[in-house]
């Protein structure tokens, strides 16, 4: 379960985040949604504290942000997949896959990329695990990048919009995985542009505006009774 | 004027050795540079503040000071301290590298920097320490960026360590002096002195442009 109370952030004096209070349950799949500057990937990047909170308690399966040592924990339990991929280019799929299982956890290689290729797998790339992430497609990356976060056996994922970088018809392959993940029971909070993906994955939906949650609630709800006018009119103009 | 090649060919065996003593010297600093300059670049982009400073002083010192006086320091006025003489090879070797460790970490630190910022964040994402996400991510990367920069202070530093001539350590432009004090023989001297240094820094040109080469194709698949 990760607990988030009170969370502000602001750079100088530029306030991102002004008082978010959110659980995130086990098994619990929470769409972010909201206009662009409103403090959605924010919110993803103080959990696991690539961004400092100005304020507030982030509690992550009972571990608290203290000193460097937690904040390691927390990173561990948490898997982070970025927009923009962010593989590492001088390892093959596989090195990349493997470096944090083998560094953090004394996994030896043997173990290691037994799970990885598991992973590869899972994400339908055991062919690809000798290439370099540049010979790859945007969305075949992304998968590799979810794979390489999973090996870390997180309890959570973070998806910092996943789907954005890439071209149109690579979306679907990378949203099928975060699919089967969210079957599987994985934990998750997405930040997505996507509302026909964030409809079916949802088990909650937040509205996420200047900084605060405006509106939470069922996908159903949200997508087609939302309350509040700000709700309305940011869905009236992507939908 | 007269050109006497005799001498040239004469001197030649002598100014050939000190021209090894340059290499050494030069290879010698290059390196301690090298790995003084990484602790230096690394200090100054970590986030603890006292070894920010004290890097951010060394470049600033360094480099805002003349080398050739700071040989003199560290050859006269060091010893007066320590109480004790110091080897001219010492001083030199000491000088050079400590001279080079500061404009080699600002090459490392162009380097580092130049590595997207995204790749800091996925390794720490993945629970590796900064350190580790620094030796295993981030400088891989960093290095194929500072070859051609490094190429240069390489370059910079052999032509440099002509200056340690003053403390009288016999590198090629002492033996030079050496010669001509002898002979008088400034002008062929001179020229030859100059054709040997030539012929290094661009054999050391060579040697960066190929393994820039081996580098940018060891990028892929």
């Amino acid at each position: 379960m990760i607990e988030i109370k009170g969370l502000k952030k602001s750079f100088g004096k530029h306030d991102v985040l002004n008082g978010i209070d959110l659980t995130i349950h086990d098994k619990e799949v929470v769409v972010i949604i909201g206009p662009s500057g409103s403090g959605k990937s924010t919110i993803l990047r103080c959990i696991n504290y690539l961004e400092q909170p100005t304020a507030g308690e982030i509690i992550v399966d009972g571990i608290s942000m203290g000193d460097a040592k937690s904040i390691n924990n927390i990173r561990k339990e948490v898997g982070m997949v970025f927009q923009r991929f962010n593989l590492f280019p001088h390892m093959t799929v596989l090195e990349n896959i493997v470096l944090s299982p083998m560094k953090t956890r004394n996994e030896s290689r043997k173990e290691a990329e037994g799970i990885a290729i598991q992973l590869l797998e899972k994400v339908g790339l055991e062919d690809k695990k000798t290439a370099y992430p540049e010979t790859l497609s945007g969305g075949q990356q992304q998968r590799v990048a979810i794979a390489r976060a999973l090996a870390m056996k997180p309890k959570f994922m973070l998806f910092d919009e996943p789907t954005s970088a890439l071209d149109p018809e690579m979306v679907r392959e990378v949203l099928d995985v975060i699919q089967n993940l969210a079957k599987e029971g994985m934990a998750m909070a997405i930040v997505t542009h996507e509302m026909g993906f964030a409809r079916e994955v949802a088990d909650r939906v937040l509205f996420i505006d200047e900084g605060v949650i405006r509106e939470e609630g069922k996908p159903d709800d949200i997508f087609f009774h939302p309350k509040e006018e700000r709700t309305k009119l940011f869905l009236s103009k992507i939908l | 004027m007269s050109f006497d090649f005799s001498l040239i060919w004469d001197s030649l065996p002598l100014l050939l050795a000190g021209a090894g003593v340059t290499i050494e010297i030069t290879i010698i600093a290059v390196g301690f540079g090298f790995i003084l300059g990484l602790i230096i670049s690394i200090c100054r982009l970590s986030s603890v503040k006292i070894l920010k400073i004290l890097a951010v002083c060394y470049i600033n010192i360094i480099r805002g000071t003349p080398m050739l006086v700071q040989i003199f320091l560290i050859y006269f006025a060091l010893p007066m301290i320590i109480g004790e003489r110091i080897n001219p090879f010492v001083a030199a070797v000491a000088a050079c590298s400590i001279n080079s460790g500061a404009y080699v970490s600002e090459i490392f630190r162009a380097g580092i920097q130049s590595v997207d910022k995204g790749q800091m964040e996925a390794g720490r994402s993945l629970g590796l320490s900064w350190m580790q996400t620094m030796r295993y991510v981030i400088l891989p990367q960093a290095f194929k960026h500072v070859i051609p920069p490094l190429g240069n202070e390489f370059i910079a530093m052999t032509k440099e360590t002509s200056l340690v001539s003053v403390i009288g350590f016999e590198e090629l432009t002492r033996r030079g002096q050496l010669i001509i004090a002898k002979t008088y023989g400034s002008f062929e001297i001179w020229l030859t002195v100059a054709a040997i240094y030539l012929v290094m820094t661009l054999s050391i040109a060579q040697l960066v442009s190929f393994l820039e080469r081996r580098f940018a194709t060891d990028d892929r698949n």
